[in-house]
Order: structure tokens, then C-alpha cells, then sequence
């Protein structure tokens, strides 16, 4: 018996059922741990695995489910000594009637950024499991109850990168088609087929009645077969147990023939009765080879899938090209400007954000992966991973959860080599850029050509079709002039001949000419009626997405004009582009109140045009020194005396932020190494409650500290880097719990023993004054206010 | 296994409380802002929670579940006199709050904290409701109040056993991190404990809080409520 033959045949695939209920029936105690029975009792474990045999099941699970190093630490057993046990139990019982699946199960923890889990530890806690079974000769892997795509990724990364073994793949979801993170069986799907899944099912939570929206939604974006495990029924509300009988069971299963599922099984409160009459009542159905139709061309994060099937904006902004305050970012490790700037583009319509940190002297690589994990721990918008770097992409896609983009290959075939295998094992989708060594062909045909190669290429890796975007390069007109109308040709064709979608970076057009966006909207307008799929464009620019939102609107593609009416319905629209620099008309301010009353009213909307308005007769260290500061000073010594409170001390911080970030702007750049040095703040290792430091950076920062924000869960070792590297005067750390406060003990011991000359702040709801100086702090600060106190002092 | 429980308010006052504003000095701004905060935030709850009754044994050095697990310490025990079973319950409201408090701290800190009380506020509502459907399966018995990991001595790593006992992964996706906190991060769990006879009222009080002294609900003339 082969599992390739098992899918390849006409017939239903019978799989096993519930394994911990069947325990608990022999004596196993609640509590107790499953995962050990192969070693202690097991008689137990090889007499259900039989009994599932002889009730037909053709694939069974070893009792492995919660096998791995983190959930058996509290058993005393290892990974080595339980899933070879488990595995040769079923393979006895067995006895060549079944296959046998390594049973890989979440490991108990949540990854980050909901849990502190990281995602290569947990791959390896997979991998330590695939090891095992493969020694131990699993015939197949089956990942299941998964509520996080991210860590199923991981145990299907480790599956691939420690096997060979065919490996089912099985999410569990709630009655509202979500898992428990949100994570939706569309993006399951898209995913998971990508990254070479063989089946890709759902299990446990629901029972088989609330299997086929389920199986519907996974049918319309997987080609894979679908393998199906569900409960016996809902739970009993009034107890243990689940709601429905083998037999309805049984009934249920067989009418999801009907949609083309191909493996049947059970999981908890399922037993060898179950799975008999299940087999019986599936006995002589032959599951309809799928129609092979395509899927269609999409990309996605864990919650949100984004189909190409219209006009899709990816916006450009996190590039640190030609932006000092990006730059000032990524050398400071700042990755909140980023997220400000992702969320920034995401409301203003975004579909996918484009990520490119290349900065010569940073560390591409480390910062593509913090800023990635950072984004989606705010954004569901898919990414588009931008670097010339392969291993820099490799790092983005590894970390990545859903299907991303990568930007980009081209016609050369040693850059073709080198990133196709990535988009390959990752399962993404790929930009191939029309130009090779010989630079950007001016002939349409030669781009063509170009392009052609480049999708046979793709092909011969195995990477789909509907995966290649086409970008047929913009050339800036006051340079070339001819070239606008070579790319649009260029497009229309990669449209209308090869049937690939298409991107295209709109904004190069203007380059050098006045009226910029004026030629852009134009452009981008003719560029969509040529075919153009997906624009690489600014969001922010409000003529660039009323472009869009028209086209679609004349296009059909926005139906009943619903999506135009709520952008503009009611707005006067100016259709009139002034000429760039054209001055807009300064709000007018409502009962002239000065900055400094703005901030401490903490109207943020108004502080940054006041500001702008100060900025037209003042200078802006004046307007900082003795408007701002006064101000906070002021709110700050309210907030001590008990007259404002914590949440108008942070409105004022905010409208102060805002009036910083446009004095800023106008300010010039600092000569290198002028900056001064950064206060390094940290939430420490294990602690994951981090509102209030973020309260903290957002204060010291209104009064012009430099911060190096380190996040939260931070290992002591990087707070010593850090403080080292910036050579920070002062690192404030905080916790939140009792059971945290020893990693601050362990983070300030460490910073000792570095011997650097920095001052350490320490705050955090448990902890005191007396606390503070035993573990060997130099300040304690009981709210955000007083570390501000803390860093004059120390800084000035 | 629970029955569905939905949240459909939170208190606007215990949420300016939580964030250290006595409700009394709120302005209209800052009491409209709270109130937009709580619809967005109760439209991202996905409130769970799982519950297992067992029966007590008191020893020398804390209170023995039936499942043999110790829930060490002496000021559970002695909230726990004179009763023979309890409820073991979590709760949570789910990963996607932890999601919109994070994406709030990178666009406005006041909206942040805002929804990261309002947040506090609705687990509070959930195990209040919780606390009352569990009520409801024991006619005529007495309950003490609710008991949490972090009350007392009762330590926060016994998390983890709690955690595996109500098999709360699995069944509501309620884990713990490495030390013992809960991820997703608005959650509980406690115990409830059951009793025939009528009991001494108690009430939950501060003293014994590790956070006491800095405590910025005190100071807003309030109390955590966890």
C-alpha cells in the first residue's frame, strides 16, 4: 500500500478517530498525558490502533499528537523515547493493512506576535519530531488541530526540510470559518499548496454538518485532494460528549462525497464504530477527480486573501530611497516609523505593501525579518518582499505567513537560478522585471521576449503560472520620451498574448518635469486600460487612488458604484492640479488658540498646522524650547499633582508628537555622528505586556530624547548589544508580572557585567522602589512621567 | 463544554478607572473617545472559555484537585474553606483584540490604552457572566468569590497544569507563554469554589497585591478587578 496510490485511486481514503477518548475509556486520567500510554501502557495504545484497522481505516495516526520537546518537558520523557515507541505500536497493529502518520500537533505555545514562541524554534521543535519518525519509518506525516497557519508552516517547513515523506496538512476552525486566530481556510489553502502540502483538510472543533462551507471555501482555492476529521458532533452543552450518533455521522460524511472530499475520517469522540460505519456507508462512491480549473491568481496574510482580479494598489513608502526620516530609521532600529508608515498606506487604500530596507550599513537581512514580523503583527495586508539580495528575500519568506510577492527577477539567468528555487519552496508569487544584462530592450518585442523566458523559466521550477507578474518597466518620459508608449504597448501585450498579470512602478514617469502628479494620475489611468494589474504606487497621493477608485468604477468592477460613493460621496472633489508647491490654504484655527494650548488640550489633529502656521515667523528650536517643552512641563506637572490623569497626559504627548514630526521635516539633517546618543528601552525576556513601555517612548521622545525601542520579550543579551552599539546613556526596562521580574534581574546583571557606563531606569506595575534597588537598578519610575524625570537627570 | 457567552457593553467608567482617570474628571472628549474605543473593541471579541468541575482535598500545603494537581499555597486554602468542590474555568476574548491594541499603539497611544482597558474591562464582563452561568449548574450551593494565579500566594506558574487540565489549548486556543502569562493576553483563569453550606462574605480587597503600591487604578480611586 502506498499513500500515492491511495490518492491517485478512485475511492474514498478511510482514515482513523479519536485517540485521546479512546484512552480515557481504557483509564487514562484527565490530566494525565496521552503521548506517554506508548510507553506505559502500551497494550492500550496498539488495541485501539488494531480496532481502527479492523473497522477499515487505511491511514493511521501514532499516538504522538502533543510528542514534541515542549509539551513532554513535564513528563520526564523524551522525543526520542516516545515517537518511535508510538510509531512501531501502530505499525504492529498495522501489520501492513494501514499506513502510519507521524500525528504532529500544536506545540502547546502560541508564536509570535500573539504568544512569544519564535518561528525557527518552533520549526525545530517540529523538526526534532520529523527526525524521529523517519528513523523510526512513518510512512507519512499528518499535521493537525492547527489554529495558527504560522505554526503550521513550521512543522511543514520542518516536515520538507527533514524528509521526503508525503505530509496531510488539517486546520481546525470555529462555526465562523475562522481558526482561533482568524486565519481563514482560504489562506490555509493558498499557502500550504504553495509550500508543498500533499492534502489539506480541517479537523476537530465542528462536526461533519458544518464541514461543507469549510470544504467549499478550500475547494475554491486548492488543487490538492481535502481530507476531513471532524468531532462527533458539536459538544453537549449540558456535559462531556458531542451531539450526534455513528450513524448520523456516518450519513453526514457520505453526503460530502458530493463536494469531492477525498479522505474521511474522525476526531475526538469518534471511535472504531464510527469509523466502521462511516467506511459502510462510504462503500462503493468514487470521489470525482476534481476538475483540474486553475486557481485563481491571489496573494495573502493568515486573515485576509487578496485576489488579482481587479485593479490591486501595492504602496511603496517602506523604501528608504530618497527619505531621510526611513533612513534615520532603519540605522536607529526604529521599526515603529515602518508600521506608521504601512498603516498609514493601508487606510488610505493600499491592497500590499512593497518592504524594502536595503541601507548599506544595516544589516539587510536581520532587519527584512523584524520589520516583516513587526507588519504582520499590525497589518493584515499581504507584502511584497523587495531586495536584490537572495538570501535577504529567502530570510523575508521564512518568516512570512501567506503567500508573499517577491520583487524581483529578471531576464538574467544566474538571478533567475538564484531566486525561483525561494519562490518555489516558499510558495510565492514573483515580479520578473522585462530587462536582462543587457540592460531595458526599447523594442516591445524584445520585452516580450524577456518575458516569455522568464514564465518558461518559472514554469520549469514548477512555480504556476498565475504566479508570474510581468513588470514592463517604466522609463521617465522627460528622459525618453518615446518610452511611455513602448511600456504601455509592452503591457498590453504581456496582458492580452501571455495572459499574466502585471505590475508596474508608476511614479519614475515624471521624473524631473513639473506638474508630477498630474503625469502620474494620466499615466497610471492609461497603464490600467492597457491591462495594468497591480501598481506600485504611493496611496497617500489622493489623484493616484481616485484614479484607481474611477477606473474601477467605469470598468464595472465596483458594483453599484458602492466603494466610489463612500470615498467621495459628499466630498467636493478639486479638479483642478495646482502646480507642485503650490500652497494649500492654512486651515483655519478655531478660536486662534496658540500651540501651547493646543497641547496641553492634546488636540493632535490641530498641533501639526498650528505648527506648520509657527513655523512661517519662527525658528523651529524656539518653537521646541520654549512652546512645546513648556507645555509638557506643564501637563506633566498637572499630571504629579493629581489634576490631569494618564489619559490627557498622553493626548498632550500625542498632539506634542504631532508638532515635532512637522518641525522635524523642515529641519536639516544632523551632520553624522551628531545625533544625540539614544535611550534604549526594552520590555524584558518572557514579558509580553507592552503598553506601558510604549507609553514611556512615546513621552521621552516628545521631549527630544532619541529612543531605540527593542520591543517586547527581549533577551537580556540584545538590551547589553544594544546599550553597547548606541552607546545609550540610559536603558529603561520594564515587567509587568512577578514570574518576568527575574529576567529584569538577569538584563541588569548582564549590563553590569559589560561594564558600560549607561544608567538603568526600571518600571512596571509589580514592582517598587525597594524592589528596584535590589536588583540593582539605578532609578525606579512609578509612571511615564517620572521616567522623563529620570532621563533630565541623567541626560540633561 | 460552555455555552455561548456574548459581551455586549463594558462599563465606560470602570474603563476610565483602568486608565488611571477618575470618571468624574473625564471630559466629554475623553469619555466619547472611550465609548468609540469599546464598540470597536467588542466588535473584535471572540469571547471563549472552558470549565471542569473537580473535587477538593485540603492538606497541609494547599488544595488538591481530584485530578491530583496541587494548587499550592495558603490564602487559596483558606478562601477555599469549607468548600468540597470547585469550577476550574478560563476565558478569553481572543487573539484578534491583541491584534487591534497592537495596530492602535503604532497610530495613537490614547486610543491604545483606551482599547487595551475597554479590553480589561470586557474579561472582567466575561467571567462576571461566566461566574453566574456556573452559579446557575449547582442550585442551592454558596460560591466565594472568583480566585485567580496571582491572587495571594497562589503562584502564576501553575498556568500551565490549569491550562492542560481544561484542555485550554485545544478547546478555546488559550495558551501560556515560557513565563506563565497567557497568550492571547486577555485572558483568565480561576477557581470557583463550591461549597453546600453558607459561607463567611468575602470580599476582594488590594492587601496582599504585589502591584499595590504603584497601582494607577488606586490612584484613580478604583480597584483592577483581576
Amino acid at each position: 500500500m502506498d499513500f500515492e496510490a491511495l490518492l491517485r485511486g478512485e475511492a474514498p481514503v478511510i482514515l482513523d478517530g479519536g485517540m485521546g477518548t479512546m484512552l480515557q475509556a481504557k483509564g487514562l486520567k484527565l490530566g494525565e498525558y496521552p503521548e506517554v500510554a506508548a510507553l506505559e501502557h502500551p497494550d492500550w495504545v496498539k488495541d485501539i490502533h488494531r480496532s481502527y484497522v479492523e473497522a477499515g481505516a487505511q491511514i493511521l495516526c501514532a499516538n504522538t499528537f502533543g510528542a514534541n520537546r515542549e509539551k513532554l518537558r513535564r513528563t520526564g520523557k523524551t522525543v526520542e523515547e516516545v515517537i518511535p515507541a508510538s510509531i512501531a505500536l501502530a505499525k504492529e497493529a498495522a501489520a501492513d493493512r494501514a499506513l502510519v502518520a507521524l500525528d504532529i500537533g500544536p506545540t502547546g505555545q502560541l508564536l509570535e506576535p500573539t504568544g512569544s514562541l519564535e518561528f525557527e524554534t518552533a520549526v525545530d521543535i517540529f523538526a526534532q519530531e520529523v527526525r524521529a519518525a523517519v528513523k523510526a519509518g512513518a510512512d507519512l506525516v499528518m499535521i493537525e488541530t492547527m489554529t495558527d497557519l504560522q505554526e503550521c508552516r513550521a512543522a511543514l517547513l520542518a516536515v520538507k526540510e527533514n524528509s521526503d515523506l508525503p505530509v496531510m496538512v488539517s486546520l481546525t476552525y470555529e462555526e465562523r470559518g475562522r481558526t482561533f486566530l482568524g486565519h481563514s481556510p482560504a489562506a490555509a489553502a493558498l499557502t500550504l499548496e504553495g509550500m508543498g502540502a500533499d492534502v489539506i483538510g480541517v479537523n476537530c472543533s465542528l462536526g461533519p454538518r458544518e464541514m461543507p462551507p469549510l470544504v467549499e471555501e478550500l475547494r475554491r482555492w486548492t488543487t490538492l485532494p481535502i481530507s476531513i476529521k471532524p468531532n462527533a458532533g458539536l459538544p453537549d452543552p449540558a456535559g462531556a460528549g458531542y451531539d450526534i450518533t455513528p450513524q448520523e455521522f456516518a450519513c453526514a460524511m457520505a453526503e460530502l462525497t458530493e463536494l469531492g472530499v477525498k479522505c474521511y475520517g474522525g476526531c475526538c469522540g469518534t471511535t472504531p464504530e464510527y469509523i466502521a460505519l462511516l467506511k459502510k456507508a462510504l462503500d462503493g462512491r468514487t470521489i470525482q477527480p476534481y476538475e483540474r480549473k486553475t486557481i485563481p491568481a491571489a496573494v495573502c496574510g493568515p486573515n485576509t486573501v487578496v485576489p488579482i482580479d481587479r485593479v490591486r494598489v501595492i504602496g511603496e513608502r517602506i523604501n528608504p530611497t530618497g527619505k531621510k526620516l526611513m533612513k534615520e530609521a532603519l540605522r536607529r532600529g526604529d521599526v515603529d516609523f515602518m508600521l506608521g508608515q504601512a498603516l498609514e498606506q493601508t487606510e488610505a487604500g493600499a491592497d500590499i505593501l512593497d518592504v524594502n530596507v536595503g541601507l548599506p550599513e544595516i544589516d539587510e537581512g536581520e532587519m527584512m525579518v523584524r520589520v516583516v514580523k513587526a507588519l504582520q503583527g499590525v497589518t493584515d495586508a499581504p507584502l511584497q518582499m523587495d531586495s536584490t539580495r537572495p538570501e535577504v528575500l529567502e530570510k523575508a519568506l521564512r518568516v512570512y505567513c501567506g503567500k508573499a510577492i517577491v520583487n524581483s527577477v529578471n531576464g538574467d539567468k544566474e538571478t533567475m537560478e538564484a531566486i525561483f528555487p525561494l519562490v518555489k519552496k516558499y510558495g510565492a508569487a514573483v515580479v520578473g522585471l522585462t530587462l536582462d544584462k543587457e540592460g531595458i530592450p526599447k523594442s516591445t518585442k524584445a520585452r516580450m521576449d524577456i518575458a516569455r523566458r522568464i514564465l518558461d523559466t518559472a514554469l520549469s521550477y514548477g512555480i504556476r503560472r498565475e504566479d508570474v507578474y510581468i513588470d514592463c518597466l517604466t522609463l521617465t518620459v522627460s528622459a525618453e520620451q518615446e518610452g511611455a508608449a513602448q511600456t504601455l504597448e509592452a503591457l498590453r501585450l504581456v496582458h492580452s498574448e501571455l495572459g499574466l498579470k502585471t505590475v508596474l512602478g508608476v511614479s519614475n514617469i515624471s521624473f524631473g518635469l513639473p506638474a508630477r502628479p498630474l503625469i502620474n494620475q494620466n499615466f497610471l489611468t492609461m497603464a490600467m486600460t492597457c491591462g495594468l494589474d497591480l501598481p506600485i504606487i504611493n496611496p497617500n497621493m489622493e489623484e493616484m487612488m481616485a484614479a484607481v477608485r474611477s477606473y474601477h468604477l467605469l470598468m464595472n468592477l465596483d458594483r453599484e458604484a458602492r466603494e466610489f460613493i463612500a470615498a467621495y460621496g459628499g466630498a467636493t472633489i478639486s479638479t483642478s492640479i495646482t502646480a507642485t508647491g503650490g500652497k494649500q490654504a492654512a486651515a483655519p484655527m478655531g478660536g486662534e488658540r496658540s500651540l501651547g494650548q493646543i497641547v496641553e488640550a492634546g488636540l493632535r489633529g490641530e498641533a501639526g498646522e498650528c505648527t506648520r502656521k509657527l513655523l512661517e515667523s519662527t525658528d523651529p528650536m524656539a518653537i521646541v524650547d520654549d512652546v512645546l517643552i513648556p507645555a509638557l512641563d506643564k501637563v506633566g506637572a498637572d499630571f504629579e499633582a493629581g489634576r490631569v490623569f494618564l489619559p490627557q497626559l498622553i493626548q498632550s504627548a500625542g498632539a506634542a508628537q504631532a508638532a515635532f514630526e512637522v518641525i522635524r521635516q523642515t529641519m536639516p539633517a544632523q551632520p553624522e555622528g551628531t545625533e544625540k546618543a539614544p535611550i534604549v528601552l526594552a520590555t524584558v525576556k518572557g514579558d509580553i505586556h507592552d503598553i506601558g513601555k510604549n507609553i514611556v517612548k512615546v513621552l521621552l521622545e516628545n521631549y527630544g530624547y532619541p529612543v531605540v525601542d527593542l520591543g517586547k520579550d527581549v533577551e537580556p543579551e540584545e538590551v547589553v548589544r544594544a546599550a553597547e552599539q548606541y552607546r545609550a546613556p540610559l536603558v529603561g526596562l520594564s515587567a509587568l508580572m512577578t514570574t518576568t521580574l527575574h529576567s529584569m534581574e538577569q538584563t541588569i546583571t548582564l549590563l553590569r557585567k559589560a561594564n558600560l557606563p549607561c544608567k538603568v531606569v526600571v518600571g512596571g506595575a509589580v514592582l517598587t522602589a525597594d524592589y528596584a534597588k535590589q536588583i540593582g537598578a539605578d532609578f525606579y519610575a512609578k509612571d511615564a512621567k517620572q521616567s522623563v524625570d529620570v532621563a533630565r537627570q541623567v541626560i540633561g | 463544554m460552555a455555552a455561548t457567552i456574548s459581551i455586549s457593553r463594558v462599563d465606560i467608567d470602570e474603563v476610565l478607572r483602568y486608565m488611571g482617570c477618575p470618571p468624574e474628571k473625564a471630559g466629554e472628549g475623553l469619555r466619547a473617545l472611550v465609548e468609540d474605543c469599546s464598540r470597536e473593541l467588542l466588535a473584535a471579541v471572540h469571547p471563549r472559555w472552558a470549565w471542569r468541575e473537580a473535587s477538593l482535598t485540603h492538606e497541609a500545603g494547599g488544595v488538591r484537585l481530584e485530578s491530583g494537581f496541587l494548587l499550592p499555597g495558603a490564602d487559596l486554602k483558606g478562601h477555599l474553606s469549607g468548600c468540597s468542590r470547585a469550577a476550574v474555568f478560563c476565558a478569553t476574548l481572543g487573539a484578534e483584540v491583541d491584534t487591534l491594541i497592537r495596530r492602535a499603539e503604532r497610530r495613537d497611544m490614547t486610543r491604545a490604552l483606551a482599547l487595551d482597558c475597554c479590553a480589561s474591562a470586557a474579561v472582567e464582563e466575561l467571567c462576571d457572566q461566566i461566574e453566574l452561568e456556573l452559579q446557575s449548574k449547582f442550585p442551592g450551593c454558596f460560591f466565594p468569590y472568583r480566585y485567580s494565579p496571582g491572587y495571594g500566594d497562589l503562584p502564576l506558574e501553575i498556568q500551565e497544569e490549569l491550562l492542560n487540565l481544561l484542555d485550554a489549548p485545544r478547546r478555546v486556543g488559550l495558551c501560556t507563554n515560557e513565563s506563565f502569562l497567557l497568550t492571547p493576553r486577555k485572558s483568565v483563569t480561576a477557581i470557583l469554589g463550591i461549597s453546600e453550606n453558607q459561607l463567611e462574605p468575602t470580599h476582594r480587597s488590594c492587601l496582599g497585591c504585589p502591584a499595590r503600591e504603584g497601582c494607577q487604578y488606586r490612584k484613580a480611586g478604583g480597584h483592577c478587578g483581576l
